[in-house]
């Protein structure tokens, strides 16, 4: 049935019709923007076309045969160039899904609110950048799409209004950071291929003037998928954007962007070696930013935030995964992408639902839900079991093929990966204990009975997002089948579907699981709330002040970078007054100075000019002996 | 002899055409606004009849032999066809904003007729091929600025409009040396008849002190933050737009196109730039003054176009060409948006504004759009023109400076949001201002459209100055 379509979108070699992928969104989302407000049920409808229409145009692209087409842009090497391949296809498609479902529950979520117009039109603009970013060929063409999603970003936290809006801010300014450096990284590593086309570029040794493009490159797409230090903004940004952007940006298409360029700047355009120092490095940044961000979600008391958190921290096991170089941490990488993407996406959903039928996810102040909203808290639950990893569900295999990589290159990065493992269980089981078990407990003002399931158009999204993690951890064959062609050669034949090959490792990560659940029973029956399950982490001394500073953002890298930037200020502009000073008041004394002494040597006496006559006379004098 | 008419008519309307607008201001206030405009558009029109020419192998010139050595001839090549276009497309757009900006002053008369006069200056300066007349319409430029920047006449405007005029014209007095030098060397002015030649660094050097201090670059820069004191439309015009430019271009015209540099300045000047850059982009950072931020933010973006013109790559030059183009747009807009606020508020203080976006929502949006594109973001013009620069500074192996100027765009990106937050957002700060006359508005809003479509549609922009560079034949 996908076929015709595949076969007219890859038609032609010029002016192609694949680039209705990046040209329709664009277009519904300029005409939702010129229709009135008065229009809301005009946009809702175009929008819904639009997702659906990208989706049919995804699922044909999957199919597709693969295709290279080009249209002259700016000159010198800056094409529109489109590739159809595995990955473009593979990303497409996750992404086509993510921004159905998720749109068709932004529908139901955003109906009635004030910023509905605003939200469908950048959400339509976020589905044509990224489309761009993933059918790109051409490195100018991907940094054009790829910085265009900062405005996006930037709109989108604006939706919600503030008195400042720091969040919005702070991640533009974030993101300017690492898509600069991946400009700068562009530029290199163009001056050392001598091309941008992405399928010329390829091997480029990690040395000289190559390490510090991939190292430009690298920061580019870390900083995308959220990586430490550019993660900051996205906590803040799960209290001040609507909560289907956290679903769609931070949960699925951060770490579908980053990591795909990831993906290609470590396996295609570089020749990143494992073990090798670059390698480590890239390592280290995924093993700090999964620490960090499970140490901070594990002492959420919110689940937006909590999730926010993890999000942050996921992004480590995966960039942890790409940088041991190791086919096998690569494929465990990519596969952790997209079982992050379903999961993630799909918790965020039903937080969502308890935001919608509570009015707030911050669980000091909501509980119990579990009776009122059966379904939304299945599908958490599902989707939380994929999460932490659970045996049987699709994280639990990425997971594990990333372990398998993180051992092989060094003991160190296996047991943080390990207490990664033990903080997810511990702050999933402290949230979804906390949300959805035990007596209810609601807000001030709001009844018993007004808390109600959410409509299914929002179920459904969570509810299908969960069940595909289930299955595809039971029929793991599905997904790798896809991904494992995409490292070509290098996988020299191995299979990764399947069930582990290493037991010992899968025992290993069941009994850090037990650990956190056995550690969650007892914390409860001694504290008797589930919010405090992990309390005794907290307020181990060292620990404490840590968490102390972190909550109050003094380990911040945005405002340590602010403060740096102040003082940069400063001494800027203590060295431009100086210039002034030199320009306004030492010249100008310099000048009257002269002046009045000058106006000294002729002041109308006749004796003066005498003088200056003869000692005038005398020097011509001197000068005429001393010439002949 | 058709062609030739174009060159002088492009030239000589709106220098002679100047002086007729007092008289008319006589008569009617509205003929002579609508005069003005026509005899700015006019050269753009005509410019764009002199294009295919231009791009072509023979590109339109006149030539007259004086004694002396000395000569008299304009030529216009690709490279003064795409200046003279940007500069008439801006200048045109400031000139409609005026009408409604300076409506309320005294002397608009002066005003009309000072800001056509410059802009035949610039004209003549773009199109001449003889260094003496180079100098005379660039001194020229000077004093009409000198003029217009006092516009006031209040005591605390004259010293800062001598010091633009003292600083720009002792930067063209030492240029004029340099000039002479290469007379002396030479025995000519005529650039068409200089073609090719080597240059020595210390004639170099002093040519350098006119363009640098024209082009406001550290350590002449500090007159252009001052002259802010200026009418918006006049800062738009002299300091985002046209004037400043004047540098850069002169520099293309003389080190890309005339003459060969020793490969020594591809990595000194552009160190200077970085500098340049860098230093003003952190004081505008530090102000609070919002004509001042965005004049910071001129040199910084200089620095920019001539890192560019500088960088001895196809692709460095190209950018900062293009960079000239998109630039002039995006500048020219927020500097007239903040004449829009000024206007309204009657305040320049960043503290004593905040929630314009309630009362000015086109301005806003204006603001933003430009902003954008000198953040050099994606889908605007300043993307690609950013880029290239950059790229063009790493294919001369000058990875460092790049990285400085990354650094730069860092900084533009938190200082021009730093200053869009404070004045858009917030509690409203002036609740019974209005939005601007029709013609501010309008003018504003085509500039940040035209940043945009310039972006979206980079393939006009970007064929035109890659025929220009190829033409160069230097790579």
């Amino acid at each position: 049935m996908l076929q015709p379509i595949a076969s007219l979108l890859t038609m032609g070699s010029g002016m192609n019709l694949l680039y209705l992928l990046i040209v329709v969104p664009l277009l519904l989302s300029l005409l939702c923007l010129i229709l009135p407000r008065t229009q809301e049920t005009l946009k809702g409808l175009l929008f819904l076309l639009s997702i659906f229409f990208n989706l049919v145009l995804s699922l044909g692209l999957f199919v597709a045969q693969d295709t290279t087409v080009l249209i002259p842009w700016a000159g010198f090497g800056m094409n529109l160039a489109i590739r159809v391949y595995a990955f473009s296809r593979f990303a497409i498609l996750a992404a086509g899904c993510a921004f159905f479902l998720v749109g068709l529950y932004s529908l139901c979520f955003i109906k009635g609110k004030s910023y509905q117009g605003g939200f469908i039109c950048f959400y339509l603009l976020l589905m044509s950048f990224a489309n761009g970013v993933f059918l790109a060929n051409n490195l100018v063409m991907l940094l054009f799409f790829w910085e265009a999603i900062m405005l996006v970003v930037f709109g989108m936290l604006l939706l919600i209004k503030r008195p400042k809006p720091r969040t919005a801010v702070k991640a533009i300014i974030l993101n300017a950071i690492a898509d600069f450096l991946l400009l700068l990284g562009i530029a290199i590593t163009y001056s050392l291929s001598g091309s941008l086309m992405m399928d010329v570029i390829s091997g480029l040794p990690v040395e000289g003037a190559g390490v510090v493009g991939f190292l430009c490159m690298m920061l580019g797409a870390v900083g995308k998928a959220g990586a430490v230090p550019f993660h900051s903004w996205i906590p803040d940004a799960a209290d001040d954007a609507p909560l289907p952007f956290m679903a769609i940006l931070p949960g699925v298409l951060e770490k579908l962007l980053g990591i795909y360029l990831l993906f290609r700047v470590c396996v295609d355009f570089y020749a990143l070696q494992p073990g090798s120092v670059m390698s480590q490095l890239v390592m280290w940044i995924g093993a700090l930013t999964l620490f960090f961000g499970i140490a901070m979600a594990l002492i959420q008391n919110d689940i937006k935030r909590m999730l926010a958190f993890s999000a942050v921290g996921q992004v480590g096991y995966m960039v942890l995964g790409i940088g041991t170089a190791l086919p096998v941490g690569i494929v465990g990488a990519v596969f952790h992408m997209l079982n992050h993407a379903m999961y993630k996406s799909s918790l965020f959903l039903a937080a969502g639902a308890v935001e919608k039928a509570t009015g707030t996810t911050d669980l000091r102040k909501i509980g119990g839900l579990g009776r009122r909203m059966p379904i939304t808290g299945c599908s958490f639950l599902l989707a939380g079991f994929a999460f932490v990893g659970f045996p049987g569900f699709n994280a639990f295999f990425s997971k594990d093929l990333i372990f398998d990589a993180a051992l092989q290159t060094n003991v160190i990065f296996y047991i943080i990966a390990l207490l990664g493992v033990f903080g997810t269980a511990a702050s999933f089981l402290k949230v979804m204990h906390a949300a959805f078990f035990g007596p209810l407990r609601l807000p001030q003002g709001i009844q018993r009975e007004e808390v109600r399931e959410v409509p299914l158009c929002m179920l459904l999204p969570m509810f299908i997002l969960a069940a595909g993690c289930l299955l595809f951890g039971l029929f793991n064959r599905l997904p790798l089948g896809v991904i494992q062609p995409l490292l070509g050669e290098r996988l020299a034949g191995v299979e990764y579907a399947g069930w582990p090959h290493s037991m010992l490792l899968v025992l290993i990560s069941i009994v850090c699981l037990l650990l956190a659940v056995g550690n969650h029973i007892l914390a409860y029956r001694y504290t008797g709330s589930a919010l405090k399950s992990v309390d005794h982490f907290r307020y181990i001394p060292g620990v404490r002040q840590l968490y102390d500073a972190a909550e109050k953002h003094y380990l911040d890298p945005y405002n340590l970078f602010l403060s740096l930037v102040k003082i940069y200020a400063l001494v800027c502009s203590c060295f431009d007054r100086m210039i002034n000073w030199i320009y306004d008041v030492l010249l100008v004394k310099m000048v009257s100075f002269l002046a009045t002494n000058f106006h000294d040597f002729s002041d109308g006496s006749t004796n003066r000019y005498l003088v200056w006559t003869f000692s005038g006379l005398g020097f011509l004098a001197v000068l005429f002996l001393l010439l002949i | 002899m058709e062609g030739q008419a174009i060159l002088l008519l492009c030239i000589l309307v709106p220098l002679l055409g100047a002086f007729l607008l007092p008289l008319l201001g006589r008569i009617s206030v509205g003929l002579r606004n609508i005069t003005a405009l026509i005899l700015v558009l006019l050269p753009f029109v005509l410019s764009v009849a002199a294009t295919p020419a231009a791009m072509g192998d023979s590109p339109i010139q006149l030539h007259f032999d004086l004694p002396l050595g000395l000569s008299f001839g304009f030529y216009a090549d690709g490279l003064a066809v795409f200046m003279e276009l940007v500069a008439s497309l801006v200048a045109a757009i400031i000139v409609f904003y005026s009408f409604g900006y300076m409506e309320e002053y005294d002397n608009q008369n002066e005003y009309y007729m000072m800001v056509v006069l410059f802009i035949g200056a610039m004209m003549g300066l773009i199109y001449s091929t003889n260094l003496i007349f180079i100098y005379t319409f660039w001194e020229l430029t000077a004093i009409c600025c000198w003029r217009l920047i006092a516009f006031y006449r209040t005591p605390e405007v004259m010293p800062r409009a001598s010091k633009a005029f003292l600083i720009t014209g002792g930067g063209a007095l030492v240029m004029l040396i340099g000039f002479v030098a290469i007379y002396i060397q030479t025995g000519t002015f005529d650039l068409l008849a200089l073609q090719g030649r080597g240059l020595d660094n210390w004639i170099m050097i002093l040519i350098l002190f006119g363009i640098l201090s024209k082009s406001a670059t550290l350590p002449f820069h500090c007159w252009l933050p001052d002259a802010g004191v200026a009418p918006s439309p006049v800062t738009a015009l002299l300091h985002a737009a046209v004037l400043v430019k004047i540098g850069v271009y002169v520099y293309a015209r003389l080190f890309v196109v005339n003459f060969q540099l020793e490969p020594v300045w591809t990595t000194n000047l552009p160190a200077v730039c970085a500098v340049s850059a860098l230093i003003s982009a952190g004081a505008a950072l530090r102000t609070n003054d919002l004509k001042r931020i965005i004049a910071y933010s001129t040199i910084s973006q200089l620095a920019y176009i001539l890192l560019g013109l500088s960088s001895g790559s196809m692709i460095g030059v190209a950018g900062g060409l293009l960079y000239i183009l998109m630039h002039s747009l995006a500048k020219g807009g927020l500097f007239l948006c903040a004449g829009i606020i000024e206007h309204s508020t009657h305040t320049k203080d960043i503290r004593n504004l905040s929630g314009l976006y309630k009362r000015l929502p086109i301005t806003t949006i204006s603001f933003a759009l430009c902003a954008f594109s000198v953040m050099g973001l994606p889908p605007f013009g300043g993307f690609f023109s950013k880029y290239m620069v950059i790229s063009g500074a790493v294919e001369t192996g000058n990875l460092w400076i790049a990285a400085c100027f990354v650094i730069g765009a860092i900084m533009t990106v938190i200082y021009l949001l730093r200053l869009f937050i404070k004045l858009f957002f917030g509690e409203l700060s002036h609740p019974d201002i209005r939005e601007g006359t029709w013609e501010m508005v309008s003018s504003v809003a085509i500039l940040g459209l035209l940043s945009l479509l310039f972006g979206i549609a980079i393939k006009v922009p970007a064929d035109f100055v890659t025929t220009i560079v190829e033409a160069l034949g230097r790579w």
